[in-house]
């Protein structure tokens, strides 16, 4: 299945919860931020400067090791008009890019459909994770949820192999017979058999594995490396995506938000060293994002849901800078007490969609919307 | 039978709300307390059980009485050292060390008030000593223990190491029995008051387990229970009971007579003051609601009452006294703790 | 017991419930199949596991406020219940008028709303949707609170009349005004504060505050209304009896309730027993009960054509599985997991993707969901220590001396999880995957004995026939 010119992979990583925006990338000079956050604040001398006025929190290192390295896009005050506070809603609009009604169909799963239009690759989307986020949602599109990778299948929860080779020979049998059968009965028998061809040629990825990358033992760690694995073994998917939370830090802040972000960075980090250690540097872009900012100011412990945030666009094929506008801090610029969005993100799927995946992007957002030059005009 | 008392000869005064909820791993406020105790130095420790979604973040809480938060401990979720599953109840002993059940790791966790392990006791079984859901847990003055054993509906007395020393009670409603019984306290003088949730009473025992007397019978008129979840007594002998299914607390006279129910009325603590300090949208909304509405007949049952009535005591599981006869209702349902003075 | 019968009353058991294990079929079966559809449609006490029980030890389904604390509470009700009908009944309500979490952030709303079903969903269809209208959950999902006098929002409005009622093609954009003028002043109380915490998720200080019903004479536009071509100062009540009244709308509810309980599609036969249906919606005066009663005691319904003509949806899928295998009877740390089991699978509870609900049929089944439906319910019925599990082996070994070949053991494992009639070949697959260890002997059989786990992968196989994903 490998080809010789490497189709692109988009992955994304959301954020769940509302990542703090103010303590991300932190206007470290801004009096304002101080004023507005006396308690939940990242101190001056602890930020890992950007420039004169911005600067990441430092549990962000490797990511900005990535920046340092011209491979970080920053978009500042991204959002929605009327923007929602409410987490469902809110992601629900980030997955289906209708933020005026409700959506019926994910995003990237219009992307996969487009992507397949006839459905011949059941692996071209993977989720990973239990549950499939309606970003990837879409009917007729079959996207894999893997927990496990190396489990992922039938009967996982056979132990002995012996036992599970014999109930998948049945299982298969079972399911195989297709003269005469009603529709019904058709339907489940194919779909049976894709879902453990996918299974099958799923568990190859980390078979293959070879790396001396070290990834950490957290979730978004372990998903970043199955994710490498399935790029390498060129299976022909081209939408990963992974959850990551809890962000919604309303109180205990400083601590969670630190240590949930040193995990992030701390994949994302291995996961391009490992893109980078098996050549494959130029073939995958990641989108981080979150479903809103939080509040300007804190309520003494924590902050609660506002509504601008921050995303990042990260690889290679980036071109490392700030984009968008950092929402101003002043009074009569807060929509709400919250920072005001200044870019729609559907400008950021459309970049994405356009520049990175080559593909139409209003239909798949719901109209046209204004790119960022954030990606380097790649050589494939 | 319930008694009436003419005028009651106690009266509580409402001090005040302590608590805000807390949905995060750590940090002021609680995640669905089900007991408290207080310290000799007057800082108050709150058992987190939390919801299982958020099981790795069952901790105990501290703070004090003028809502500054001290911090918290726990070792997560499980079945290791310090780890819980459904953490019930807690109390100290004479060194201050804190002892907190676990109903469905069937043992007793042992932590220092900086939140060090210290040790654990308790393995499943009907036999003598073995536990089955230990729920409400209490301690004398001698540094015995006693620990309600749920699902062998009894109660067991222990040396603080764990050591078996006599039991009492079996499933039933007759005198001596219980029905998973949940809540205990021990008085000055050494005598036992077991929550007997399931037979909706209060029993009272001798140190060795010699039946006394029983208070109350279910239903919701005075002196009557539905479920009540833990008991409290003070220097006086007067009985503080969390009645539980019935959203209220209810304060009996040392012979059982009913003197006062409280139904709760919560103000705004500090933490949820400063809530709103930065959230005006919800403070200007709030200012024209109505915080006690009236109900439609399918919603008037106690819990659905105090589910639409923010100031009502809702899921109140735990009554506890200080030594200055304060008492603590710790609601389950509002992350928080209502604070009343006897006088 | 004739096999017919017992054929049969699984039939009705699949479909106005949740399946029945072997004791509950015998019982059901002894009373006969017109007695039991009585017994279905008139509830009496569920005997469920008790509220004081759940609460004591869930302390998240003690104060319901997240969304798998609710699932979880409602899926306990359905997996204990003796009602079947009643939880089955408000879980097509539940499809029909999807009233979902992601803009309410309010779980006990949900359950009140899912608790109104239980207690008007087989009575008329009138007071039903009065009921609807008043509750506080629906009020929110659809923007009913912000339906004030003289600056009317027309969503209920148009939802009440395009998918809960007669749908599109039986009314003008007029009406839906009209309708919408009508239901001015039907809010929640504390409306305004509700709602901000509504679209914050809000939770502080203390928790959620559960709403209610509070009709606001104020607000309500009480002027001179139109409404199908009938005109008064019609309130929500009066323009609801004009919609009951409506062919369209017997056609609506008796189409829905056939695709929910007789079959996935409807064809030229079920048109007649649809027919039927309208009939006895208006002579009952819109009894649901009287529709179903209709439906259960049909030919078609009775016949051999409607035997496995609907997909399970993932509830009815795993709490089919959950109430044969016996598991989940006292409360049981991990059981919010259960709310989530079937969000992986398609259907959360409580939270349909959208105001249109689920889509079902084969639509429930693509690569991902057929995995997460077979390893869910595969390891729970092959799990020897849960009781219905337990139950099963005990008649097997009770049956010739505990002695069975191969092709009795799968003929009888089929008989007692159903009776489910599978195809030859996959009976033959089955007969194989049997015989690779020969005859089985339970005699003398202790806990966790090979010979136990042999009837355990039976039941794993069993489950994950394509026949078991039918209803």
């Amino acid at each position: 299945m490998a080809s010789a010119i490497r189709d692109k992979a988009l992955v994304v990583i959301q954020l769940s919860g509302g990542n703090d925006y103010l303590n991300t990338v932190v206007p470290y000079t801004n009096g304002l931020y101080y004023d507005f956050r006396p308690t939940v604040n990242i101190a001056a001398e602890d930020v890992l400067p950007i420039d004169d006025a911005f600067g990441f929190n430092p549990s962000l290192g490797p990511i900005k090791r990535l920046w340092d390295e011209g491979k970080v896009a920053i978009i500042n005050g991204i959002g929605y008009p009327h923007p929602d506070r409410s987490h469902f809603r809110s992601m629900d609009i980030w997955h289906t890019a209708e933020p005026e009604k409700i959506g019926k169909e994910g995003w990237l799963g219009r992307v996969i459909r487009t992507l397949d239009t006839k459905g011949d690759n059941v692996l071209t989307g993977i989720n990973f994770g239990r549950g499939l986020p309606r970003a990837l949602g879409c009917r007729g599109v079959p996207v894999a949820s893997v927990g496990n990778l190396e489990t992922y299948g039938l009967y996982p929860d056979l132990q002995e192999e012996r036992s599970r080779q014999f109930a998948l020979q049945t299982f298969t049998k079972m399911y195989g017979g297709g003269a005469g059968r009603d529709a019904v009965m058709g339907f489940l028998g194919q779909t049976a058999s894709d879902a453990l061809k996918g299974a099958d040629i799923l568990r190859t990825a980390p078979a293959q594995y070879a790396s001396t990358v070290a990834y950490a033992n957290n979730s978004v760690a372990q998903s970043l490396k199955s994710m490498a694995q399935v790029i390498f073994a060129d299976l022909g998917t081209r939408i990963y995506y992974t959850q990551y939370g809890s962000f919604d830090t309303h109180s205990g802040e400083l601590a969670t938000h630190a240590k949930l972000w040193q995990e992030v960075a701390g994949a994302v980090g291995a996961f391009m060293d490992d893109l980078q250690a098996h050549g494959r540097e130029d073939d995958a872009l990641l989108l981080v994002f979150s479903e809103f900012g939080r509040r300007i100011r804190d309520n003494g412990s924590g902050a609660d849901h506002g509504s601008g945030g921050v995303a990042f666009v990260i690889g290679k094929a980036v071109q490392g800078g700030m984009y968008g506008e950092y929402p101003s801090l002043k009074v009569e610029a807060q929509l709400e007490g919250d920072l005001h969005f200044n870019n729609d993100f559907r400008c950021t799927y459309s970049t994405l969609l356009e520049q990175w995946l080559g593909l139409e992007p209003a239909p798949i957002v719901n109209g046209q919307f204004e790119q960022f030059a954030c990606l380097k005009t790649s050589a494939s | 039978m319930s008694a009436q008392a003419a005028t009651p000869s106690i009266t509580m005064q409402y001090v005040k709300t302590i608590g805000i909820v807390n949905n995060g791993f750590n940090g002021r406020g609680f995640a669905n307390p089900y007991d408290l105790v207080v310290s000799q130095d007057g800082r108050i420790f709150v058992l987190n059980r939390c919801d299982p979604t958020r099981a790795a973040a069952i901790r105990v809480g501290i703070c004090t009485l003028e809502e500054e938060y001290l911090g918290e401990f726990g070792n997560g979720f499980g079945t290791g050292d310090g780890q819980f599953a459904w953490p019930v109840a807690m109390a100290f002993d004479s060194q201050e060390r804190l002892y907190i059940t676990d109903e469905h790791n069937h043992r007793i966790s042992m932590f220092d008030t900086s939140g060090t392990f210290l040790g654990k006791w308790g393995t499943l079984g009907g036999g003598a000593g073995e536990l089955n859901g230990p729920a409400g847990i209490a301690i004398d003055a001698e540094d015995h223990v006693y620990v309600v054993d749920q699902h062998n509906h009894r109660v067991q007395k222990f040396t603080t190491d764990g050591r078996y020393i006599l039991q009492w009670g079996e499933a039933g409603t007759h005198d001596g029995q219980f029905n998973l019984p949940w809540g205990v306290a021990v008085d000055a003088p050494g005598v036992v008051y077991v929550a007997d949730w399931r037979n909706d009473r209060i029993q009272k025992f001798t140190p060795d387990g010699q039946f006394v007397a029983r208070f109350g019978e279910s239903g919701r008129g005075k002196g009557q229970f539905d479920r009540p979840s833990s008991v409290a007594v003070d220097s006086e002998g007067y009985i503080y009971v969390a009645d539980w299914g019935n959203e209220r607390v209810q304060v009996l006279g040392p012979d059982g007579s009913f003197q006062l129910q409280l139904r709760g009325q919560a103000t705004l603590s500090k933490w949820a003051e400063e809530f709103f300090a930065s959230n005006p949208d919800e403070w200007q909304t709030r200012a024209i609601s109505n915080l006690i509405p009236n109900l439609p007949p399918h919603l008037n049952t106690p819990y659905h009452i105090s589910s639409q009535t923010e100031p009502y005591f809702w899921g109140p599981v735990s009554v506890k006294l200080d030594r200055e006869n304060r008492l603590y209702v710790s609601e389950t349902n509002r992350h928080r703790v209502q604070i009343y003075q006897k006088t | 017991m004739h096999q017919q019968d017992m054929t049969l009353m699984a039939h009705l058991l699949r479909r106005a419930g949740f399946g029945a294990t072997r004791d509950d079929l015998e019982a059901y079966v002894a009373k006969g199949y017109e007695a039991v559809v009585e017994e279905l449609l008139h509830p009496s006490d569920p005997q469920a596991m008790p509220e004081d029980i759940i609460r004591r030890y869930h302390v998240d389904q003690s104060e319901l406020r997240q969304l798998d604390a609710a699932g979880a509470n409602w899926l306990y009700r359905m997996i204990t219940t003796k009602c079947p009908l009643e939880e089955k009944i408000a879980l097509f309500w539940h499809s029909l008028f999807a009233t979902g979490y992601a803009k309410l952030n309010q779980a006990r709303a949900l359950l009140n709303q899912i608790d109104m079903f239980r207690r008007y969903g087989l009575g008329r269809f009138d007071t039903l949707l009065v009921e609807l209208s008043k509750d506080p959950a629906m009020i929110i999902w659809l923007d009913n609170n912000n339906n004030h006098k003289g600056s009317i929002n027309e969503n209920y409005g148009r939802e009440l009349l395009e998918l809960f009622s007669m749908g599109i093609g039986n009314y003008t954009e007029e009406d839906i005004q009209e309708c919408a003028r009508a239901f001015t002043g039907w809010t929640l109380g504390n409306a305004e504060y509700m709602a901000v915490r509504a679209s914050k998720d809000s939770i502080w200080p203390y928790g959620r505050i559960a709403w209610h019903f509070e009709y606001r004479d104020g607000d309500h536009d009480d002027g001179e209304k139109t409404f199908l071509g009938e005109t008064d100062r019609f309130n929500g009540e009066q323009i609801i009896d004009i919609v009951a009244r409506q062919e369209a709308t017997a056609r609506f509810i008796s189409r829905r309730l056939f695709q929910f309980f007789a079959a996935d599609e409807i064809d030229a036969h079920s048109e007649q027993t649809i027919q039927e249906m309208m009939q006895s919606y208006f002579d009952s005066g819109y009894e649901i009960r009287t529709v179903l009663r209709t439906l259960f005691l049909s030919d078609y319904f009775t016949s051999e054509q409607a035997r496995y003509a609907r997909v399970k949806g993932p509830v009815e899928l795993v709490v089919g599985a959950i109430r044969l295998a016996g598991s989940y009877r006292t409360p049981t740390l991990g059981a919010h997991q259960l709310a989530y089991q079937t969000f992986y699978m398609g259907q959360g509870l409580l939270q349909p993707p959208s105001v249109e609900g689920w889509h079902e049929g084969l639509e429930w089944v693509d690569s991902g969901s057929l995995l997460e439906r077979i390893n869910f319910i595969a390891k729970e019925l092959s799990n020897v220590q849960n009781s219905g599990v337990r139950a099963i082996i005990a008649r097997l070994a009770a049956e010739n001396g505990g002695t069975l070949m191969p092709e009795q053991l799968v003929d009888r494992c089929l008989d007692l999880v159903g009776p489910l009639s599978v195809h030859d070949d996959t009976r033959a697959a089955l007969v194989e995957f049997a015989a690779m260890d020969g005859a089985l002997q339970l005699k003398g059989h202790l806990p966790g004995d090979p010979s136990e786990r042999r009837v355990g992968n039976m039941l794993r196989m069993i489950a994950s026939t394509r026949e078991f994903q039918l209803a």
